[in-house]
């Protein structure tokens, strides 16, 4: 895959899901009830979905399950067709952590974190191989690192950072981008720039076999960090419902049921368009089985669409609630 | 005694030789890791396997007691060396499972082999003279504070065999090693085997912190684990400069540790440690100065001055 732009940007009809979660549930070891409960999602390729939950609502934990880093309880998730696991190994997805996680007095520059992406798989006895190296200056400089490539990653501010972490997902030539919590720590003027960048990698690295743009995944708190990219959102709480049948919700709602975990929601939803799903999923959650200390009044789940763009299908029941507290204890 | 004069007389130039070469070796397995030591915030786990030599020690004499190894000799290292990784991979296993967390782990682990060891050594003789033979155990103070000075021909030769090995398994293992370093979980996601590394990763450390025992001894033997990382990165923010710093800072408390205890008739291992001390103040104040003339030279002439 290169990187050259895509001639064009709509999407071919798609066989393989980019990301496909099948009524996947999830109990952390020793926990007494579950951090995800039946997810099932579609990311077609080329899409761009927003994960949106509070803190605890197991965001992170379904990311690391499309990451292959945990296996789900029951379900099963594909990535691009592979098994999570399969797919980490070839490094289907691009990852990009929270900026808290990497070891800032480790002396090394920019240019060397971007090339530790494919680098790391280079034969020892030798030096990086060209290839890697052209590809790694590509995204350096796609990503407006270039200025401060050489510059100890130490000693860069988090907006520098974060896109010296988003050149390093993309060198290896990832065909799915997932950051994990990228508005955090980061002011008003570099989220301009950010959901920029991302709209500019979404169209310029798509897949020149399939002619879909770069498929991008944004897990988030921050209603304004999943807005700022993203064609679709889905709500998690420990539950997760898509697709449903509408129903009224309206932003004072959402605001009560997330405004408390979720920064930035009631003025991001301003002027958003919003509708709600009702829906009667089953779950296969032993925890859920169980009786979870959620009152069961039936799922929503809601579209919401912002100046012209239609952020669809999404979801949140009111059973989630409870769940979201459920989550936090569990550290998810 | 002068060092004009040790040098002077064939034999002592020659275990004083040995003795460099065996501490070279050392230094350059502690020097190379040190950094990744610093960064990971494994300099406690390097205490814990360091004081697990003790339990080793304590093995091995018991071994030479029953005259299965001989003192000095490799088989005795690798008997030290054993205990240490299995050590260090218990120590890994315990604070892994989330059972415990890692410095409980860490502290069992040290405690107990310090124990372990202490029984052992002094129960060496006795069993030496109840199977007829006589055994002299290694001195404490050589245990605790190290004995580079005694290290012979055949520990030379190990600590550089040993070293040789250390150098090649970072050498391969560089670029991965230095993702898992940058940032774990990243690392793993990208596909790089992190169990892997982090298990290679503790039986390195394992490997230079035995021979660390000989040159500075069980006490402080982590003191060349963490203090020329910490020295290096003080100094600079470029890995190869820093690896390089690394290594300077470990050869030269070496040199200037071995001459000050030939001419002052000091301790070698703890003469190397004062110097590395010492270089790491130099360099924190160095670097302190540094930092507050750039940001002085930043802000313009008028900056600093009181207002």
């Amino acid at each position: 895959m290169t990187a050259r732009p895509i001639a064009n940007p709509q999407p071919a009809p798609a066989r393989v899901a980019a990301v496909e979660v099948d009524h996947v549930c999830f109990t952390y070891p020793g926990a007494a009830s579950s951090a995800l409960s039946d997810i099932s999602l579609r990311v077609e390729p080329g899409e761009r979905l927003g994960i949106l939950g509070p803190n605890g609502g197991g965001k992170s934990t379904l990311l690391k399950l499309i990451l292959g880093l945990l296996r789900p309880s029951s379900g099963t998730i594909r990535v691009g067709g592979l098994s999570p696991e399969a797919a980490r190994k070839r490094g289907v997805i691009g990852y990009v952590p929270q900026r808290s996680g990497v070891e800032l007095a480790l002396p090394i520059s920019a240019r060397e974190v971007v090339q530790l992406a494919a680098s790391w798989r280079a034969n020892p006895f030798r030096t990086i191989p060209r290839a890697l190296a052209e590809r790694a200056e590509r995204m350096i400089e796609l990503t407006g690192v270039s200025a401060f490539a050489s510059r100890p990653a130490g000693k860069l501010s988090g907006g520098q950072l974060q896109r010296v972490l988003i050149a390093r997902a993309l060198a290896a030539d990832a065909r799915i981008l997932a950051l994990d919590e990228p508005m955090v720590g980061i002011d008003a003027a570099g989220q301009e720039q950010f959901a920029a960048l991302l709209d500019r990698l979404h169209r310029e690295l798509g897949d020149p076999e399939t002619g879909h743009p770069l498929t991008i995944l944004i897990i988030s708190h921050d209603i304004r960090a999943v807005a700022a990219g993203s064609d679709r959102v889905a709500c998690l709480s420990r539950r997760l419902h898509s697709h449903t049948s509408p129903q009224g919700l309206t932003p004072q709602v959402l605001a009560e049921l997330f405004a408390h975990d979720i920064a930035g929601l009631p003025g991001a939803l301003h002027g958003m368009h919003i509708h709600a799903h009702g829906t009667n999923e089953p779950c296969t959650d032993p925890a859920h089985a169980h009786g979870s200390n959620a009152p069961d009044s039936g799922p929503v789940s809601l579209n919401v669409s912002a100046s012209g763009r239609s952020i669809g299908g999404v979801a949140k029941d009111s059973g989630g609630v409870g769940g979201a507290g459920v989550g936090k204890g569990g550290g998810a | 005694m002068r060092i004009t004069d040790y040098l002077a007389d064939p034999d002592m130039r020659a275990m004083t030789l040995d003795a460099l070469a065996a501490g070279a070796g050392v230094v350059v397995m502690c020097s190379l890791l040190s950094p990744l030591v610093v960064v990971k915030r494994l300099g406690f786990v390097g205490q814990g396997v360091s004081h697990a030599a003790f339990g080793g020690i304590g093995v091995a004499a018991i071994l030479g007691a029953l005259g299965l190894i001989s003192p000095g000799s490799p088989m005795e290292v690798a008997v030290v060396a054993a205990f240490c990784i299995l050590s260090a991979v218990v120590i890994a296993g315990l604070s892994n499972r989330r059972a415990l967390p890692e410095d409980t782990a860490i502290g069992i682990v040290l405690v107990g082999s310090m124990a372990l060891g202490a029984i052992l050594v002094q129960a060496a003789p006795r069993i030496a003279a109840a199977e007829g033979m006589t055994y002299a155990p290694r001195s404490w103070e050589s245990i605790l504070f190290g004995s580079l000075l005694a290290a012979g021909g055949t520990e030379a030769a190990t600590s550089l065999i040993l070293a040789a090995i250390v150098v090649a398994a970072v050498a391969l293992l560089r670029r991965p090693m230095l993702f898992f370093a940058f940032d774990e979980d990243s690392a793993r996601a990208f596909g790089v085997p992190t169990r892997v590394l982090r298990v290679s990763l503790m039986v390195l450390l394992a490997l230079a912190v035995v021979s660390a025992t000989r040159v500075a001894g069980v006490v402080l033997a982590t003191a060349l684990l963490v203090f020329p990382g910490a020295v290096a990165l003080r100094m600079t923010d470029r890995l190869r400069t820093a690896l390089a710093v690394s290594l300077g800072a470990g050869l030269v408390s070496l040199i200037a540790g071995v001459a000050l205890a030939i001419e002052l008739d000091w301790q070698a291992g703890p003469s190397v440690v004062l110097i590395l001390a010492a270089m790491l103040l130099g360099a924190t104040v160095i670097g302190r100065l540094r930092e507050r003339l750039s940001t002085r030279a930043a802000a313009g002439p008028a900056a600093g001055r009181p207002v």
